[in-house]
């Protein structure tokens, strides 16, 4: 260590450092222009001049290049050193009289005008675009000329073809006058980020997005310099912990599995081939993809909804429905890509919460496709409460307006005739697609492709592949959304446990923990680790400050700071410093605890302390990172936040937690398909069912239904089914049982059958609802009054029959959506086209002569069952559009049943009588509302039952041990029943896998004496932990179930009597937080 | 108008037009409308409209659409055709229309007209001195004012 003083203080540096060097460590401010922290110093501009006194005499020397010694005596502010400077400014200022940088300074040193002639140059002659060229390896441009003459400059002065466009000159240039197109023959573009989806660029050393996993940077070798030239390594030198490794290669790694999942997902469709949208000619034109970016917090405008030609806001926005989708003349895509439909809608509504109401949003489309749970009342208060318009009309071409910088589109209204609006930005919504690296794949694999270039599944194995061992879940097995991919990957889970369920746990490892130390009645001791976390808190907080401040605090025994707390090493050390120091609570002072919390609490738990002892206060996300303009704060708000942290620590009281043990029998709950298959499932995984049915047979509507969309003959495969289900000596049948009552939670329910009279009771540790849906009955359309009036399962009675009179019929006709999307029934049965379509195309197989028409609102033939609607329209069948206001009329005349409707594409009613009249009647729920009591779970508006989450927890309810499938959780055709199936049983098993559960022990407890039964806390909680004790001394009192509550406090906010408190957050632990602030 | 009777329709006249390679497609179109937005004859004139004649034809409205003026408002640009997206031939089917139209002598008066004086004549417009002494003036040599070699195309004609 090197002393010395600067100004009079005394400060201290390593042997080789520069003054400079020291002057920031120990915040002396010491301007510069021409130095770089990733650069050798060069002593070009001379502004960091400093004076220097030997001892006998002072000279003058560069701050950035002059190795520090002992004892010398350094001065930074004195007359002749700010003469000095300023001199140095006022010259500059002269020679580059415009550069904000230099104008910057010369106020700061009040220059008003320099004393000597302007010369317009822009370049101050700093060396670091020469420097840092060197650096890359690469040498492109240098110092040419001398004296006056002096400029950076290319080889010959022209554009040189050694410029490898990294852009490193312009980035440091401190005053602009860096041009890359002055110094690169070729054009050099920035890197596109794909995340962004090539809107803004990223380096080449990158973290692919906030989210990555792992949340590590990569280096792209394509375009990371040292590739190229050997030179750079800036991002080696500047990492804290030696994590970069330049030569790492590709590593091939063989694995020995006994099954794989496919879940390589899709690719957006590129319009840039269909040259008539303007995809990448007009600067307006986006895809919807981009459209996402752009209203993204963490996109490149940060959420501000601008158009990319001149960042101004749009007031009219349009969306072109169907690119690359149900397009075969242009591109190869049939099928419908099922999703964007609902996106942009979801679009529209966003940008105007963005842009405000008045922003146009208008949607051009063949048909709304919004076919999910709950989308159906999506679109109605897209239209209806914020005002997007919807015109049914394909937009054929994306033209320019000559003069403004607008886009025009032709498009068809109501009246039918062609009509042209303008708008400020088309989005283009664009379809999915397979890209062909995955088609070759799928080839090598021998996994079998549809027509789509999708993994082909049968109906009854919706996640199996052409190859036995390998399953498929997700977008590459046809277009489709988040909650149906997350269905489809629990199931897949599901296929691949059942394959593997001998081997469960074999390759598993048992961690062994100390025994936990009883610290009762022991004086708080507590440990506090503050963390540097490299500069990230470090390089804005005292930390040493905090350390020691920490030390002062009540009940501390221990203080140290980390560089990485978090890091392995690390972990070891406070392992040691708790025993060595006989700590019984620790205090961590870093980043925050949804990064490192759990990895803390182990390594307590390793020392033998209770887990729960712990408390980890974020200095980095809530200080250092949000305050790095104000050093000083920072530190006095760490040393708070420790001081608060601390207070509450010492109140800590090592918390239970409960392990509840999972009985290993399942209910399921229905014996429909989705039952049927759930339990199978769950057998073929190893565990027990009981399966209830209240009907005298098994099969639900799958009985009633008859082929399926890809053909597939369903009462063959139910009576498969069936056969499997009554031969499995896992699976215990009920058939004519019904549920009395359910007692308990999960792991331990015990559930009474009624049948007959006779009540059972079975003990089971999870349950599946797969009670299903029935076909709704109309009220229109003289069913029930006429029998050629038929509902679409009464006409599949007929097929399965094979019955004669229907070669025989000359006329047939559909009506759509009997039912469903109306305002007492506002939601889409998803179903019904589909199944028109294979009625349809199965009467022309019978009968190519007879004239079948289909009338619709929209047609929903969604992902590949696209290729059936085509196939109808071949084969002869007729589609009508109708609207909700003006529906098709049916009544009798002479006997002969009638139907009328208009046609707007003609502009006149189309009359015409049938012999055959087949209803798409809706899918209607049993609103079971005992059952949805008995287990405590929710149902909608609509009489479906309310899973956990809409995306992420679409099998499952939110009170533990429960799941869902099937058609009351939504209508749904039968791949889809039998993938929820599969995904429910996927999430059972991951309770009933692990024996016994360890639940948090963070619960709210209740006081007894203090509650005053008012029910609050039981109508609040989400998760059903509450419940009335019925016998002792508090009966009518509220007790909390700590294997079902999840600590989220929303009771203990709500009580009224104090009686509630939760643990590890209590009210003490608080309000000694709240004093000390 | 009053109603489209379907029954009374004609579903030979749909297989007869099926049978054609041009309109072998024409039961692909589901009403997307791309056609009608792009048609220049549309925009101008709503009795045309390309997805109606198509929507007429699969209905077998055979006699409302061979007798009617509409069908030969199409001016051939292909712009329907380029951009169906199901790979309709429209523009090609328009022709097949109008040529069924012709053999059925339900071709417009003017139509018939112009199909009479280019078989017979050789053009629609006759061409004599006066147009040639302007052509002199203009510098344009002259043009022959009679076409004698269409005799030899259509001798029948007279």
């Amino acid at each position: 260590m090197i002393t010395f003083t600067i100004n009079g203080k005394e400060v201290q540096g390593e042997e080789g450092q520069y003054i400079l060097d020291v002057a920031k460590k120990s915040g002396i401010e010491i301007p510069t222009l021409c130095h770089h922290e990733a650069l050798e110093p060069a002593g070009m501009c001379r502004l960091c001049t400093v004076e220097l006194f030997d001892g006998r005499k002072t000279k003058f020397v560069t701050a950035c290049n002059y190795p520090i010694w002992e004892g010398m005596e350094v001065f930074t502010d004195t007359e002749s050193v700010t003469e000095g400077r300023k001199l140095i400014v006022e010259l500059l200022l002269a020679r580059c009289p415009d550069v904000p940088l230099l104008k910057d300074l010369g106020l700061k040193y009040g220059i008003q005008e320099p004393r000597f002639a302007p010369e317009g140059d822009d370049c101050i002659l700093c060396g670091l675009c020469v420097r840092i060229c060197e650096k890359m390896g690469n040498n492109a441009i240098s110092f040419t000329g001398r004296g006056v003459e002096m400029k950076v400059d290319t080889p010959f002065h022209v554009q040189t073809e050694f410029c490898m466009g990294c852009g490193s000159c312009a980035s440091v240039c401190p005053t602009g006058h860096i041009k890359l197109e002055d110094i690169a023959v070729h054009q050099v573009k920035p890197i596109p980020s794909e995340y962004d989806m090539g809107l803004t660029g990223r380096k080449p050393i990158y973290v692919p997005y906030a989210q990555a996993i792992p949340n590590t940077p990569a280096i792209d070798r394509d375009v990371c310099m040292h590739f190229k030239t050997g030179g750079c390594q800036v991002c080696t030198e500047f990492c804290g912990v030696d994590a970069i490794d330049h030569l790492q290669q590709d590593e091939t790694i063989e694995l020995e599995v006994g099954s794989i999942i496919l879940a390589p997902g899709f690719q957006p469709f590129d319009p840039s081939k269909l040259t008539h949208y303007g995809y990448g000619r007009h600067p307006n034109v986006m895809t919807a993809m981009e459209f996402e970016r752009i209203l993204s917090a963490s996109g490149p405008t940060l959420g501000h909804l601008t158009r990319p030609s001149d960042g101004r806001e749009p007031g009219k926005i349009a969306w072109i429905q169907c690119v690359g989708s149900r397009e075969e003349h242009h591109c190869d895509h049939a099928y419908c890509s099922s999703v964007c439909c609902m996106y942009a809608i979801k679009e529209a509504v966003i940008a105007k919460e963005h842009a405000g109401a008045d922003l146009d949003c208008t949607i051009f489309f063949m048909d709304i496709r919004t076919h999910g749970k709950d989308f159906e009342r999506f679109y109605d208060d897209a239209r209806n409460k914020h005002g997007v318009r919807f015109i049914r009309s394909r937009v054929p071409a994306v033209e320019t307006v000559r003069g403004r910088d607008e886009l025009s589109i032709t498009y068809v209204n109501e009246r039918m005739t062609p009509t042209t609006e303008s708008f400020d930005l088309v989005v283009l919504s664009v379809g999915m697609e397979t890209p062909e690296a995955l088609t070759e794949l799928a080839n090598r694999l021998d996994i079998d492709l549809t027509a789509g270039h999708f993994c082909d599944s049968p109906s009854f194995h919706p996640v199996a592949t052409s190859r036995e061992g390998v399953f498929v879940c997700g977008a590459f097995a046809g277009p489709k959304d988040i909650p149906q991919s997350v269905v489809e990957a629990s199931s897949a889970a599901a296929e691949a446990g059942a394959l593997l369920k001998e081997a469960r746990n074999t390759l598993t490892k048992q961690e062994t923990f100390p025994e936990e130390r009883v610290i009762a009645g022991e004086r708080p001791r507590i440990g506090v680790f503050v963390c540097q976390c490299g500069i990230n808190i470090g390089g804005v907080v005292d930390v040493p400050q905090v350390r020691d401040y920490a030390a002062s605090l009540p009940y501390v025994e221990y203080v140290t700071d980390n560089l990485y707390t978090c890091s392995q090493d690390t972990q070891e050390v406070i392992s040691k410093v708790i025993s060595e120091n006989n700590l019984n609570r620790i205090v961590v002072a870093a980043c925050t605890p949804k990064t490192h919390e759990p990895l803390f609490q182990e390594t307590l738990v390793a020392a033998g302390l209770n887990k729960y002892l712990f408390e980890m206060t974020n200095i980095r996300n809530q200080d250092s990172w949000v305050h790095k303009n104000d050093p000083q704060m920072a530190t006095e708000k760490a040393r708070d936040l420790v001081r608060m942290a601390v207070a509450k620590v010492a109140l800590m009281e090592p918390l239970v937690e409960t392990e509840l043990e999972i009985n290993q029998r399942a209910l399921v709950v229905g014996a429909g398909i989705s039952g049927m298959a759930s339990a199978m499932s769950l057998s073929d995984q190893g565990y027990e069912v009981c399966l209830v049915e209240r009907e005298p047979f098994p099969g639900g509507q799958g009985s009633l239904l008859f082929r399926t969309w890809k053909g597939e003959d369903v009462q063959m495969n139910l009576s498969q089914m069936i056969d499997k289900v009554q031969s499995d000596p896992n699976i215990d049948l009920r058939l004519n049982t019904e549920l009395a009552g359910v007692e308990g939670f999960v792991g331990n329910f015990k559930t009474t059958l009624s049948r007959e009279g006779h009540e059972e009771q079975v003990e089971h540790g999870v349950a599946v609802i797969a009670t299903g849906a029935f076909e709704g009955k109309p009220h229109e359309y003289l069913y029930g009054e006429d029998d050629r009036v038929l509902t679409h399962l009464e006409l599949d009675q007929r097929f399965i029959r094979n019955d004669p009179a229907l070669k025989e019929m000359k006329s047939a006709v559909f009506i759509q959506c009997v039912g469903s999307r109306e305002p007492d029934r506002p939601y889409c049965s998803r179903v019904c086209c589909t199944h028109a379509m294979e009625s349809a195309l199965h009467l022309k197989e019978l009968n190519p002569e007879m004239r079948v028409v289909v009338l619709y609102r929209d047609i929903r033939t969604y992902g590949e069952r696209e290729y059936l609607y085509r196939d109808a329209r071949m084969a002869g069948v007729l589609f009508i559009p109708y609207t909700v206001d003006r529906k098709p009329q049916v009544f009798l005349h002479e006997g002969s049943l009638k139907i009328q409707v208009m046609d707007p594409l003609l502009g006149r009613d189309v009359a015409l009588t049938a012999d055959l009249l087949c209803l798409a009647s809706a899918i209607v729920p049993y609103r079971d509302e005992t059952l949805a009591q008995m287990f405590k779970v929710p149902m909608n508006e609509d009489g479906f039952f309310v899973e956990a989450h809409a995306k992420l927890g679409p099998s499952e309810f939110a009170t533990d041990g429960v799941f869902l499938c099937g058609m009351n959780h939504y209508p749904k055709p039968i791949d889809e029943s039998i993938a929820q199936a599969l995904a429910a049983a996927s999430r059972a098993v991951t309770l009933l896998a692990r024996g016994t559960v360890r639940m948090s022990g963070t619960v709210a407890q209740t006081d007894p004496g203090m509650c005053s039964s008012c029910g609050v806390c039981l109508a609040i909680c989400p998760y059903s932990a509450p419940a009335v004790l019925e016998k002792g001394p508090f009966a009518g009192k509220i007790e909390i179930n700590p294997a079902l509550c999840k600590g989220c406090g929303l009771c203990v906010a709500s009580c009224r009597s104090g009686a509630l408190n939760l643990k590890g957050f209590g009210e003490n632990q608080i309000m000694a937080m709240i004093n000390e602030i | 108008m009053g109603a489209v009777d379907l029954d009374q329709c004609d579903p030979d006249f749909v297989n007869e037009l099926l049978q054609q390679p041009e309109a072998e497609k024409i039961s692909a179109c589901f009403g997307c409308r791309t056609c009608v937005a792009g048609c220049p004859m549309s925009a101008v004139n709503d009795t045309f409209n390309p997805a109606r004649i198509i929507r007429m034809a699969l209905y077998g409205m055979k006699e409302e659409i061979l007798k009617s003026s509409f069908i030969w408002l199409c001016s051939s640009c292909y712009t329907c055709q380029e951009r169906c997206p199901q790979g309709v031939r429209i523009t090609d089917f328009m022709t097949l229309l109008k040529n069924m139209a012709v053999k059925e002598g339900h071709e417009p008066a003017g139509v018939k007209a112009q199909l009479k004086l280019t078989k017979g004549q050789g053009r629609i417009y006759p061409l004599d001195g006066f147009d040639n002494k302007k052509r002199k003036k203009a510098g344009l040599p002259p043009l022959p004012t009679s076409c004698d070699v269409i005799r030899e195309l259509f001798p029948d004609q007279v």
